[in-house]
Formats: C-alpha cells, sequence, structure tokens
C-alpha cells in the first residue's frame, strides 16, 4: 500500500471514530442518574413544576432519548453544540476561547520533556546499568510517580511566595490587558498587535505549569527513548559502522539515534491523553483558563451541553494527533505500510 | 496521573512470561533499588494496618487553640487550618487510598477482563464492534472521564472508584483479548475441542485461566496510577467529603495557605513515596516480563 493510500484510509475511518465519539459522550453524560433539572434551577425552582417544564423544553429534555442524540448530531453538523446551561454562551464559543489555552500548555508541557528526556533517554542507554542510567531511571519514575497538582502547589509556593521568581498564578497579569482576541493563542495574538510587553508576560506565566504538566511526560520519554536506543545499538547495521570505524559520536548520532527517534513519535501521541488529563489538574491549580478548568467547572454545575462539547473536542484532539503520529510513523518507517 | 501509556498499550504480552516468574524473588535480591520499593510498600501497609494504635491524635481531632501549627515536637508534621495534626490524618489516610487502590483496578480489571474475553471469545463482527467501543473509550482522557463521571454520580469513595473502574477497564479488555487470541489456537485447547468440550466450556475452563496471571500482574503495576488518580479526583473536591482524611483533599486544603507550607507538602510526600514505590516495583517486573528491555 502506497503511503498516499494508507492516509486516505486512515482519514476515512476517522468518520466512524468521531460519529461513535459523538454517541459515547451523549450516552455518558445521559446514562448517569443525574438530573440537571436540580443542578441548575436550584431547589425552590426545582419545586415549581411550570418552571421545571419550561426548562425541560428548552433544552429538549423532554423528548425521548434516541431524538435527543439525532437532534444533537443534526446541529453539530451544522456547528451547533448548542448553548452551555452555566455560561449562557454557545458552547463552540466557550470551546473556542478556552481551547487556545490548553493546546499552549500542553504543547509547550510536551516539547519540554521531547527536549529534555531524548538527551537523558540517550544518555542513559548509553550508560546502561551504569549509575548515570539509574539516576535518568529514579528520575523518569518520580516523573510518573509525582502528583502533578501537589508538584504544582509546591512548584507556586516555592517560586511564587517565597522566592518571588514566578507570577502569581494565571495566564497573563492583571496590570497587562490582553491583546485583541483573533486567534486565541495570547502569543499569535501579541505578535498580531505589536503588544510584545503581553507576549513576554505570558511567557513568564506559562513556564512554571509547563515545566510542572512535563514531569509526567519527560518520565515516560526518557524511558522509551532509553529502550528504543538500546534496540537500535543491538542490531547489526550498528554494529557494521563500529566495525568499518564511524567515530562514536556519528555512530550514536547519525547511525542510532536517528532510527530509535521513529517509536518515540507513537509515545509522544499516546503520551498526550495523559497529558490532557493532566492538564486538567494543573489548569486548576495555575488557573490557567483552558479546557480542563472549563471541563472542571461544567461537570461540577452538570452542564450536560457544555460536558458533551469539552468531550467531543478532547476525543477528537486525541484522535486526530494519533492519526498525524501513524501518518508520521508511516512515513518515517516505511515497514507500516507494507500489508 | 492517568493511565496514557501502559505497558500493555506498547508491547504485547507473551505468555510464557507465566514460566519466568520464578525469577522474581532473584531479581528482588539483585536490586537494591527494588528492594528497598518492597520495602516501603510493606512499611506503608503496616502503617495503613497500625493507624489507630500509632496515630499520636485521632484524625477528626480539632485543636483549636493549635490552628496552622509548623511541624513541632507536639505536632511533628504540624496542624491544618482546622487544628488537625497532619501526621495522623496521612496515617489514616493510607487507609483509605491504598484499599481503593487495589479495589479500583481489581473492578478494572474483572469488567476488562469480562468484555475482553467476550470479544476474544466471540471474534468476527461482534469482537470488532467490542474492540472499536474500546478504542472510544480510551481516546477520552482518564481524568476528564473520571470527572465527568464523579461529577455526574454526586462525590464520594464509591462513585470515585466506578469513576476509575469505568476509564480504565479498556485497557485490560485489549490486553485479555489479545492473549485469548493467542491462547485460543493453542494445542491444548484443540486438544480439550477435539475431546468434545463445548466451545463455552473449553473457553471458561481451559482458554480463560491461563489469561489470568499476566492479567493479575500487570494490574499490580496499575495500583499505584490508581492511588495518584484517586488522589487528583480527590483534590478537585470529587472524592470522599473534606473531614474523611485523604491525601488528595489534604493537599487542597493548603491551597489557599501558601504560608503554611506544611499543609500541602506533607501529603504529597507520602503519595509520592506510595506511588514511586509501586511503580519501581512495576517497573522491574515490567524488565522481567518484557524482553526488550532486558540485558541482552
Amino acid at each position: 500500500m502506497t503511503l498516499y493510500r494508507y492516509i486516505i484510509r486512515r482519514v476515512l475511518l476517522l468518520v466512524p471514530m468521531l460519529v461513535g465519539i459523538t454517541l459515547l459522550s451523549f450516552v455518558l453524560s445521559h446514562a448517569v442518574p443525574a438530573d440537571p433539572v436540580a443542578a441548575n434551577l436550584g431547589e425552590q425552582a426545582a419545586a415549581d413544576p411550570a418552571i421545571v417544564a419550561a426548562f425541560k423544553h428548552r433544552w429538549g429534555l423532554d423528548q425521548p432519548l434516541y431524538r435527543q442524540y439525532l437532534v444533537y448530531l443534526w446541529n453539530l453538523a451544522h456547528g451547533d453544540m448548542g448553548t452551555s446551561i452555566s455560561t449562557r454562551q454557545p458552547v463552540l464559543l466557550d470551546l473556542r476561547q478556552h481551547l487556545p489555552a490548553t493546546i499552549e500548555i500542553s504543547v509547550a508541557a510536551m516539547m519540554l520533556s521531547i527536549l529534555a528526556g531524548i538527551p537523558l533517554g540517550i544518555l542513559a542507554a548509553v550508560n546502561r546499568e551504569r549509575p548515570i542510567d539509574q539516576a535518568a531511571r529514579v528520575t523518569s519514575l518520580v516523573g510518573v510517580s509525582t502528583p502533578v497538582f501537589w508538584l504544582g502547589l509546591v512548584a507556586i509556593l516555592v517560586f511564587y511566595a517565597r522566592l518571588g521568581w514566578a507570577p502569581a498564578p494565571g495566564r497573563l497579569s492583571a496590570s497587562i490587558s490582553p491583546p485583541p482576541f483573533v486567534t486565541g493563542f495570547v502569543l499569535a495574538d501579541a505578535v498580531l498587535a505589536h503588544r510584545w510587553d503581553a507576549a513576554l508576560d505570558w511567557l513568564r506565566h506559562l513556564l512554571l505549569p509547563a515545566v510542572v504538566l512535563s514531569s509526567y511526560s519527560l518520565g515516560i520519554v526518557t524511558r522509551m527513548m532509553r529502550g528504543s536506543m538500546l534496540e537500535v545499538l543491538g542490531e547489526e547495521y550498528v554494529r557494521t559502522a563500529r566495525a568499518k570505524g564511524v567515530p562514536r559520536w556519528a555512530l550514536l548520532f547519525r547511525h542510532a539515534a536517528r532510527n530509535a527517534l521513529i517509536p518515540i513519535i507513537t509515545i509522544v501521541g499516546l503520551s498526550f491523553g495523559g497529558l490532557l488529563s493532566g492538564a486538567v489538574v494543573t489548569e486548576t491549580v495555575f488557573n490557567w483558563p483552558g479546557l480542563g478548568l472549563y471541563a472542571f467547572s461544567s461537570a461540577t454545575s452538570l452542564d450536560f451541553p457544555a460536558i458533551m462539547g469539552t468531550g467531543i473536542v478532547v476525543a477528537a484532539v486525541y484522535i486526530v494527533v494519533n492519526l498525524l503520529v501513524d501518518i508520521a510513523y508511516a512515513f518515517f518507517d516505511p515497514r507500516i505500510r507494507v500489508g | 496521573m492517568g493511565t496514557a501509556v501502559k505497558p500493555q498499550d506498547i508491547t504485547p504480552v507473551q505468555p510464557p512470561l507465566l514460566r519466568r516468574r520464578r525469577l522474581l524473588p532473584r531479581q528482588l535480591a539483585g536490586s537494591p533499588v527494588a528492594l528497598l520499593a518492597l520495602l516501603v510498600v510493606i512499611a506503608w501497609i503496616c502503617l495503613a494496618i497500625l493507624a489507630p494504635s500509632i496515630a499520636p491524635y485521632p484524625p477528626l481531632a480539632q485543636h483549636i487553640t493549635s490552628r496552622l501549627d509548623p511541624p513541632s515536637h507536639a505536632h511533628w508534621l504540624g496542624t491544618d487550618p482546622l487544628g488537625r495534626d497532619i501526621l495522623s490524618r496521612i496515617l489514616y489516610g493510607a487507609r483509605l487510598s491504598i484499599p481503593v487502590g487495589i479495589v479500583a483496578v481489581a473492578l478494572a480489571m474483572l469488567l476488562g477482563t469480562l468484555i475482553g474475553g467476550t470479544a476474544g471469545f466471540l471474534k468476527g463482527a461482534a469482537d470488532e464492534v467490542i474492540m472499536r467501543a474500546t478504542d472510544l473509550m480510551l481516546a477520552f482522557p482518564t481524568v476528564i472521564l473520571a470527572l465527568v463521571i464523579t461529577a455526574a454520580l454526586g462525590p464520594g469513595i464509591r462513585n470515585a472508584i466506578v469513576a476509575i473502574m469505568i476509564a480504565w477497564w479498556p485497557s485490560y479488555a485489549r490486553l485479555v483479548r489479545g492473549l485469548v487470541l493467542s491462547l485460543r489456537d493453542r494445542e491444548y485447547v484443540l486438544a480439550a475441542e477435539a475431546l468434545g468440550g463445548s466451545r463455552l466450556r473449553v473457553f471458561v475452563r481451559h482458554v480463560l485461566p491461563g489469561t489470568i496471571s499476566p492479567v493479575v500482574i500487570l494490574s499490580t503495576l496499575d495500583v499505584g496510577h490508581a492511588i495518584l488518580t484517586f488522589a487528583s479526583l480527590s483534590f478537585l473536591g470529587l472524592g470522599p467529603p473534606p473531614q474523611i482524611p485523604e491525601w488528595g483533599s489534604m493537599i487542597a486544603s493548603g491551597r489557599n495557605y501558601l504560608d503554611q507550607w506544611w499543609i500541602s507538602t506533607f501529603p504529597g510526600l507520602a503519595i509520592l513515596t506510595l506511588v514511586l514505590a509501586f511503580n519501581i516495583l512495576g517497573d522491574g517486573l515490567r524488565d522481567l516480563l518484557d524482553p526488550r528491555f532486558r540485558a541482552r
């Protein structure tokens, strides 16, 4: 199968996956024995049948479940995810405002863990079973075992409250007016508006939560890079290269590391889900106005349209990221396409 | 954090690994780090069991006169905003976190075995449908899924466990299905079929038992993750009610007291040591089971 056909097949498979996601998030948010009426109207209003009936009719809660789903799907196809019960805004608009913040923090954390994890993994593999390897192993295990919310609090405690090096939690300082909303990404918007003060302030705010969030994926990337590097170093072509006198650094970086990087692409995609999970708690600790904070507040107020919208978007992001990862994998490793 | 990358997602588990279990004690003896981790886990279990007799104060006792006390001789790890002794609450917290982690993983494993086993048994279209549904479940990040479930069911210990179970069964389902598919063509299974055993009987008596050991071994590795996820939910206010000593909610109670660092720091260290010990043990086990990581 050519790469071209492989990509088309994978993209076509995306459609049933996405429909499945909408169904699943619909079922999840409706199959639970919670009463959105009571949650949103408060006890007093929920006791009045007229108000309840009006509320149910307004949100279509008085129709059979399958009808509710079909209506939802129809609206979704037209770009309408309903109106959030708590913010009274279209869910799509809410998501549009919150998603960029989550992408900022997740991508920054992923970049940090790749930049640190790959050299660390190579170092560990080259020094296998020596103290440096053990240290890298324990470091990565500590990263996976540390509660992100605790690490965030301790980081705020030390770098903000004690040392005063980091700014107060949030995405921008209160004294800085946010740049006009164009893309939703502070950096891009600041550059578009030539607001360098905002860009710099954003970067200062981003650093701490990104480092905290990266602790988890750093461990995974290091661990996988080590394993992958060890595997490649055992291959015959590496032995051949060594036998013909290739210098050690060239052997490691030009021959081994380049091939060892291929499986890492997959790990980056898979650990993206964990990263998004971590983003939820990191965002609440650092008051970072992303999807995690939005999901948390809509889940606690049983805001069903918002919960479903968030679930669909997050799962879709995860699936698309993994699709891109698989395509990249097929691109770099032709063996995948065969068969 | 959640279960984004589990060993079973990355490498297939080969059934013959069962026979290598005998290496385990030798491996432990050869690795001081793993031995230390084992001791830490055992120590935490002992502390949890002995908490009522060794905790210096009752976990709910409030000493209004000694609110927010820093670590001292009277309160080794200080007191919280209600004047409760943090050391005592941490010790009692272990009595909750360890069983919750084990129960959540056990339930996810049972559900996953049931669903994955069914898929592997039925094969064909049913298998395809079940496994695609499993993939879909895996696309939802654990904490967001658990967040929605606990929020909808209402906060509480039981609902947090249910949430972890629902979020985690898919990875076990995948694992069990893979094992079932690799076992069902074995000669001893064919022999049982040739002897006239019905499909279901052969499956339940001969195929399924073969999956139990690797699944149980691998699930013990996840207890640490489960404890961490439970603490996360609890931190977000979706765990037990605040007066119950629980590590995640203890950390949350220190959020607004940045000058009283001990409130959040010590419960976090409790989580870190216990989860790290579980993960080091699991890591050693994984090396042993996964030939890719073993010494060449």
